[in-house]
Parts: C-alpha cells; structure tokens; sequence
C-alpha cells in the first residue's frame, strides 16, 4: 500500500468542507471586487465631473461626518441629487457610545480614503489639524461667515451652529425659577437635581475646555468642585442629560440645542434656558467643514465643502430638527432657537479652548471622581 | 512529522513522508491565518504604543500606568464587574443548559430560543429599558409609589445585574452543548450503583466543567470590555479610560498602554479558572447514549416556576418594556423600510464571518487538542487574553495593517474588511469553545482511521468533524450573534456607504428620542432572531437525534 499516493489523493476525495472553504474564499473576494478602490488619478475625475456637473453626472466623493446622520444624510442626498456627484459618507455613533471617526482619520493618515470631514464640534477638527491630517481651503462660500468662525489658516470654516443650554423639566421647575446660569447649578436647591454629560467627549469636553479658558484654571476647578459637591449627575451623553431631564429623574441638566428640541418635537415636558446672558456668555458650536490632506479626490471634495458652506445648506439645516443656527447673515433661523444676534455667545477663540482639552480631561477626571 | 527534515535517499515510503502530510499543511495554513488577522494587528499596536512622536522607542506610555489610586479603584471595580457578572450568567445559564439537554421538559425548542433573546439585545439598550422599569421614575416606581430600587439601578449591583440577565445565554448554550457530549454510557454505569443526584454531581459536572469555565470566562472578559453600560448606569470602569485615551485625548500609543492592565487581569482570571476547573477530561464516542435523563418529578412545578420567573425577568419584561416605550408599529416598519441594505449587509457579512471563524477555529481546535498538556493550557490563555483586547485597538491596528496600496487596500476598501474583523475579534472565543469538543473525540478513532488506510483530511472531515456537531453548530450560532452585534472595531474599519445594522442603529441613535432607540433595537433583535430560529428548525431532527430522545 502505497501511503504517499493516498494522502495525496484523499483530499481530493473529501469533498465536504472544501466546497465550504471555497464558497467562504470566493465570497471574500467577491466582496472584495464589489467595492473597489478608484484607481484613476482624481485629475481626471476631477475633469470628468466638473465637465458633468451641468448634465448631472459623475464623479464621487468621500466624507466623513459626524454630524447626526439624521440631520447630515439628507443634505449629501440632495446635493447627490443636485450634481450627480456619488456621495459616499461614513457616519460617526455619539461620541459616547464607540470611539468614532476621528480615530479613523488619524489611523488613516498615511493612506487617506476620506475627502472632506464634516465635523459637528470644534475639538475633533482642531485635534486633526495639529495631527496634520487637514488641508487648508479657502471656499468662497466662506464669505459672509463671521471671522471668529474661520480658521486664520483656513485648515477650517464654521457653518450652522448649535449652542450650549440649560434645560429643564417644566413639569418639576416654574420658568421663572430656572436656573439662568450655569454657576447656578452649584446652588443647593439643585443638589442631586442636575445632570451634565461626562466632560471627557462630545460637545461637554468642548465646553469645559473653553470655562477653564474663559474662566482659568482656579475659578473654574472651584465651580466643578463644587458641582461635585452639590451631587451632580454624570450621564453617558447629551442626549441621555435630556431624557434623564424629560424622564424627571433629574430636574435640569446642561445639553445641546438639538437634543432638546428632538424632546420639543416629541411633546416632552422640557424647555431650554440660553445661559449666562448677563455674564460670560455661552458657548457656540460651529459645524466644522475641512479638506482631507491627500485627499483621493480633492476638487471633488472642495466642490462638496462649497456647498456645505452656501446658504442653502444653513437654511435646512435650521428648518431641520438640528434647529442648527445659520452663521451667514440673513438666513432665516431656527424656530424654537433665538437669532444669534439675540444671546450672548461666550467669546472663544477655539483653537486655545481645544488645546486645553488634554489637561482639563486629566484635572475633572479626578475633580468629578470619573 | 520529525522526518521530514531528514535527508534519506530511500523507499517511497520515505520519499512520502519528505512532503508535509495534508494535516500539517492545513494545520500551518489554519495557524498562520490566525496569527495574521488575530495576533498581528495587536502586535502592531504594541508597536505603536512603544514609539514616540519622533519614531523613537520610549517607555512614556507605560510609566505612570497603574500608579495612581484612581486608576487602580477602577480596575478593581472593572474586576469586580467581569466576576460578578461570570458568577450570575453562569448561576443562571449553566443550569438552563443542564435542563434543555438533560431535564423531560416540555416546548424545549421554544424555550431556547426565548432563552437566547437577551443575548441579541444590544446590552445597551438592556440598561435602558431597565432604567424604565426600575429607575427613580421608572415604571416599577410609578406603580408602587416609590423608588426603591432606582439607587440599585445605578450601582455596580445594576450593572451586574443587567449585564449578567444579557449574557447568561452564552453559558447556557455552551453548558448544553456539553452536556449532550458527555457519554452516557458512562452515566448509564454509575446509575445502576448510585442514585442520580450523585451521578449529576460526580459524574455529567465534572465532565461539563471546563466548558462551562471557558464559557464564564468569556462572559467575563465581555463584561470587562463593557463601558456603555457601565456609563449609562455611572458605574466608574477601567474600560472608560482605555476609550477616554482614543477618544478625549486622540492618543493611540496611551489607549494601548491603558488596555494592558485589562488583558492582565484577563489572564490571571484565566489563570485561576484553570487552577480550579483542571483537566477532567474524558474522551467519548459518538453519543449515541441518553445517559442521565434528570426526571423533574415533585421537583418538576418548582423548575417550570424558576423557568417562569428567568423568562419573566430576563426577557419578557425588558421586551415589553422597549415595545411600549417603541410605542406605535409604523415606528418599527418605518425603520425596517429604510434599512433593508443594511440588514443584508449584516446577516451577510455575519454568516460569512460566523462560517469563516468556525473553519479557522475547528482546525485551532483540534491543533490544540491535540497539542501537549502544557501547550494547550498556554494556548488557552492566548485565546482569552486576545479576545480581551479592546475593540477599538483592534480597529485602528487593522486599519494600520490593511490600508494599503494593492491586494490589502482592495480589502480595506470592500466590506471584506468587516469579515477581517469579525474574524480577528471572535476567532479566540470560537477556538476556545470548540478546543473541549475536539478534546473528547479519542485520538484513538483517528489513529484507527489511519490504520485503516484513510488521509487525515478524511478522517478529520468524516470522524472528527461530525462528532463535533453540536459544538460546530453552538460556536457557530454563538459567532454568528457576535459579528452581527459587532460595532467597536467595524465603526472604525466598514468602508464608506451603507454598513452593517448595529452601525446604522448607531448612527442613527445619537440624538432621536429613546422611542426609537427602543424600535430599532427591538427591529435589530427580531433581524438576528429570524434565522437562528430558522436554523432551529432545519436542525431540529438532528438535535433530537443527539440529544437522545
């Protein structure tokens, strides 16, 4: 009996796990092919859509938003729509929840597949600019958009803001006793009675970082030390802050403009106080709009940033329930939100707010026992 | 295997033996996959970790590590978390699985799958609903006028609690997988000189323990690995500052460093499961057996009652609860309507994923079993500590490794990148489960097979195979849930366009109200449910072949 013929022959014989192997083998590569890389320079995509632009054909782009895709995925529909341009986005999860995009712009530095990041914070687009994984572009869209809203070297442009707010439960608090600043919030009367999300991510990490530089480092550790001490509760995200508010577990809470709207249109027992009017102000959260260095396909990815940026895009973003608030002059602004004009936006420069983001992480890490 | 090394001029017998047999080949081929998707992207973080800023090696993210009382609190609190939830999963699940293999239940079919449902809830949205029923204004609250259970809610308690009723299945499942593998001829032997108490005790136990330790193990490193729920309940875990250091601080190298004091206390639990579980072990043959049937007797109304209050607790009251809060059905079709690619995306991408890990697993497997005593119980803490590695170290580390120019960025640009994923997070887990069922087939079968003339690739696929059975099929079941309810690492690998359904519930969860949070939840438990209750019922001969009845 001839032993080496057999093993040869016998998995030729066997033919039940290969055929599996194989099907399992050949769906990878068919996934695989189903979605390949564009392989063609971007000049020539570039030419190509940009001769099609008019006759609404051709060309892709690539963002990355995270932006709510509830409230981002029908604008790039409708410039899909508009431009025949091929929108493919990658949605960001709350920051709470998993570690999201910008982790995934960093990680692909060296090979970038986005073109634009479409970022609805100031922190995630400044951490990516010191990492250098932006580029700078001037959009002409960007004219009419205050200053204090652009990057000086252009690696971003602000567009349709949301604002930092108080909300309360207006089953459980009169309007009139609302709290109308944040400082309020150490007062005993709220002990154990308010919320704020946990100040390490999202649009909270935003604005503690810009009270310890508007504030400095002093008064603002007292102010969370005493938040502390007055049993502040510490929430997975703004939007658990608002349900936590609208469920009356607690009875104020410190969240975004957005969230509290969503509870307005569901007929919630909430309504929101724009704090610090009389005082220092409150924070003011541009979407942020940038280019990709290396991008694979950068006119396209500018022709998308222009859009992003016209008037257009801020006027349904302000109809929309992300009742987002135009920056451009003259566009008509959310409903249940006051005009820009109207309150009192704390005054940032958010490059130095989002540089403080590392060490006030370190400090309320042990300030707030997280 | 030795001889082929040497270089003997010599008969054909010799000449054969000179080419590596088809099990070596496949062995290799199988081992070095895993060490591709599994251990090199870890690696390659460890790497980053050890690298400043200016490509230079340093020690910087290590050095403070664990040596300030804060962090220390929270990884004894993580700790505390993964045994505490291990202990109840296994308290609840393993003696669920006893029952479906061994007990004269009725409708054990139906109950099974009600018994799995937790476990495709994602356990995030678990913690809500009992927020709903048990918070300070919760529906418990509501209907007794007081809120006595809502500072439960928001402990470690709760969150054992919680996390606990989410993962028992995954002991069950594996403790009746087990279960039905123990030969009953040996149980047959011990009834007729000792009673069935004594039998269950000395004899099926043992026999089941170490798959119902891998199972507790996993449950464990699954709790470790949680941080939402924790979150959402305020409980302080380690976990948080591993995904603080990638998402607050952007920091890679630190979020590894930070994920090192978890995989140690993975494998030191590891460690100490071993110690207390061993190596009893016995081989079987094809279960053709009954064994110990557990006759319920007067015992029968107070099972069913125990049964009653598990169903009640774990599955009807949170389902309940999230259909109320989901409120109106056009919520459930309106969700369902627009994520239609996305749900073929993922009960696609997840079988191909469940099928791909259980191939590459079963061969782990049975290297493993077959390896020496020493070997196999190193392997088995390799399998454990990998698995607890952070899903989000895995996704950066992946997307390192794979985007590149040609075959590997075709990959990282296709979906296939997701199957890369699931296969490098949920291969351990699967190698762990299946390594028990490789371990009591006899060598002595194989060994026969040969003699009798047939390859190892037919006696693999015609013995070895078929006596793993059940175990194929629970690790494919329990592989197939994990993939589909995979989000950390596939966030951050899934290309552009239309993903998988946790990515899009996830997306889409950010800001709405909790009413449909809780629809789509229910809509992702239901999309998973339907084929393993499908797959139920085309095995539904076959399992009660096995199970003897």
């Amino acid at each position: 009996m001839n032993n080496s013929i057999l093993r040869l022959m016998h998995p030729v014989r066997s033919k039940r796990l290969l055929p599996v192997l194989f099907a399992a083998f050949l769906s990878l590569v068919l996934a695989a092919c189903n979605n390949p890389q564009p392989t063609t320079s971007d000049a020539n995509n570039a030419n190509a859509s940009s001769a099609n632009i008019t006759s609404g054909a051709g060309g892709e782009v690539t963002i990355y938003v995270s932006t709510d895709r509830v409230f981002s995925e029908p604008i790039l529909r409708e410039y899909e729509r508009k431009t025949g341009v091929r929108v493919s986005a990658v949605y960001d999860t709350e920051e709470t929840k998993s570690t999201g995009l910008a982790n995934k712009l960093l990680a692909e530095k060296n090979r970038p597949q986005a073109d634009v990041f479409w970022s609805n914070e100031p922190v995630r687009t400044l951490v990516l600019k010191k990492n250098g994984v932006l580029a700078p572009y001037d959009s002409p869209n960007a004219e009419g958009i205050p200053a204090i809203f652009q990057d000086p070297e252009n690696y971003w442009t602000g567009f349709s803001a949301r604002s930092r707010v108080i909300v309360y439960n207006t089953n459980l608090v009169k309007p009139e006793d609302a709290p109308k600043s944040i400082f309020d919030l150490t007062d005993p009367k709220w002990k154990g009675q308010a919320a704020i999300a946990d100040p390490r991510f999202g649009s909270t990490s935003f604005h503690v970082a810009a009270l310890y530089a508007e504030l400095g480092d002093e008064r603002a550790d007292e102010f969370f030390r005493k938040l502390k001490a007055n049993d502040v509760k510490i929430a997975p995200g703004n939007s658990v802050v608002r349900d936590m508010v609208a469920r009356g577990e607690v009875k104020v809470g410190l969240t975004d403009t957005d969230d509290v709207n969503v509870a307005l249109e569901d007929k919630q027992p909430v309504a929101m106080v724009f704090p610090d009017h009389d005082g220092i102000g409150v924070p003011v959260m541009p979407n942020m709009v940038s280019l990709i260095a290396n991008a694979p396909h950068p006119e396209a990815g500018k022709r998308l940033i222009n859009y992003l940026l016209s008037p257009e895009v801020e006027r349904s973003l302000a109809q929309s329930e992300a009742v987002q608030i135009p920056l451009h002059a003259g566009v008509e602004g959310p409903k249940n939100i006051p005009a820009l004009a109207s309150f009192k936006p704390m005054t940032l420069d958010y490059g130095k707010a989002a540089d403080r983001v590392e060490d006030v992480t370190r400090r309320l890490q042990l300030i707030l026992g997280l | 295997m030795v001889a082929s090394n040497r270089t003997v001029k010599g008969n054909a017998l010799q000449l054969g033996s000179a080419l590596p047999s088809s099990r070596t080949i496949i062995l290799v081929v199988a081992g070095a996959s895993f060490v591709l998707v599994c251990v090199v992207p870890i690696l390659y973080m460890l790497g980053v970790s050890f690298i400043s800023a200016d490509g230079l090696f340093t020690f910087e993210n290590y050095r403070l590590l664990l040596l300030d009382a804060r962090q220390r609190e929270l990884l004894g609190r993580s700790t505390l978390l993964g045994v505490g939830t291990a202990l109840l999963a296994t308290a609840i699940g393993a003696p669920l699985g006893l029952l479906l293999a061994r007990a004269d239940l009725p409708l054990k079919r139906m109950l099974r799958i009600l018994l799995v449902i937790p476990l495709v809830v994602p356990p995030y949205v678990l913690a809500l609903s009992w927020i709903l029923v048990t918070g300070s204004t919760g529906f418990l609250a509501s209907l007794i006028g007081g809120s006595f259970l809502s500072a439960w809610t928001y402990s470690l308690t709760g969150a054992i609690l919680v996390l606990g009723t989410c993962l028992y299945p995954l002991s069950m499942l594996a403790t009746e997988a087990a279960a039905r593998r123990v030969n009953g001829r040996l149980e047959e032997a011990a009834l007729l000189v000792a009673s069935p108490r004594r039998v269950l005790w000395r004899i099926t136990l043992p026999l089941i323990a170490p798959t119902v330790a891998a199972a507790a193990l996993i449950i464990f490193v699954l709790a470790l690995a949680e941080f939402g729920v924790p979150g959402l309940l305020r409980v302080r875990v380690f976990t948080t500052e591993v995904f603080t250091a990638f998402s607050a601080l952007y920091d890679f190298g630190a979020g590894v460093a930070l994920a090192v004091p978890l995989l140690a206390v993975a494998l030191i639990v590891g460690i100490i499961a071993k110690l207390i579980t061993g190596e009893r072990l016995l081989a079987a043959r094809r279960n053709l057996h009954p064994g110990l049937i557990l006759r319920l007797g007067r015992w029968r109304a107070v099972v069913l009652g125990l049964l009653a209050i598990i169903l009640t607790v774990t599955v009807i009251l949170p389902l309940v609860t999230l259909a109320v809060e989901a409120g109106k059905p056009e919520r459930i079709t309106s969700a369902l309507r627009s994520s239609g690619d996305a749900i073929h995306n993922s009960l696609s991408l997840a079988a191909i994923g469940a099928t791909l890990i259980v191939v590459l697993a079963a061969f782990l497997g049975y290297a493993r079993a077959r390896s020496g005593a020493r070997l196999r119980g190193l392997v088995d803490l390799l399998f454990i500590t990998i698995f607890a590695v952070p899903s989000t170290v895995v996704g950066v580390g992946l997307i390192g490794l794979w985007n590149r120019s040609g075959l590997l960025g075709a990959i990282y640009t296709s979906q296939a990148i997701i199957v890369v994923a699931y296969l490098a997070r949920f291969v351990p887990i699967a190698a762990l489960m299946l390594a028990a069922s490789v371990r009591q087939i006899p060598v002595s079968v194989e060994e026969a097979a040969e003699v009798g003339g047939a390859s190892w690739w037919r006696t693999f696929t015609r013995i070895v195979l078929p006596q793993m059975r059940a175990g194929l099929i629970s690790a494919w079941v329990v592989s197939f849930i994990f993939c589909f309810g995979e989000l950390g690492a596939t966030l951050l690998v899934a290309p552009p366009g239309e993903s998988t359904l946790p990515v899009r519930v996830y997306t889409i969860i950010a800001n709405t109200p909790s009413s449909e949070v809780a629809a789509l939840a229910l809509l992702q438990a239901s999309v998973v449910l339907v084929p393993l209750v499908i797959l139920g019922l085309f095995l539904r001969g076959n399992a009660t072949k096995a199970s003897g009845a």
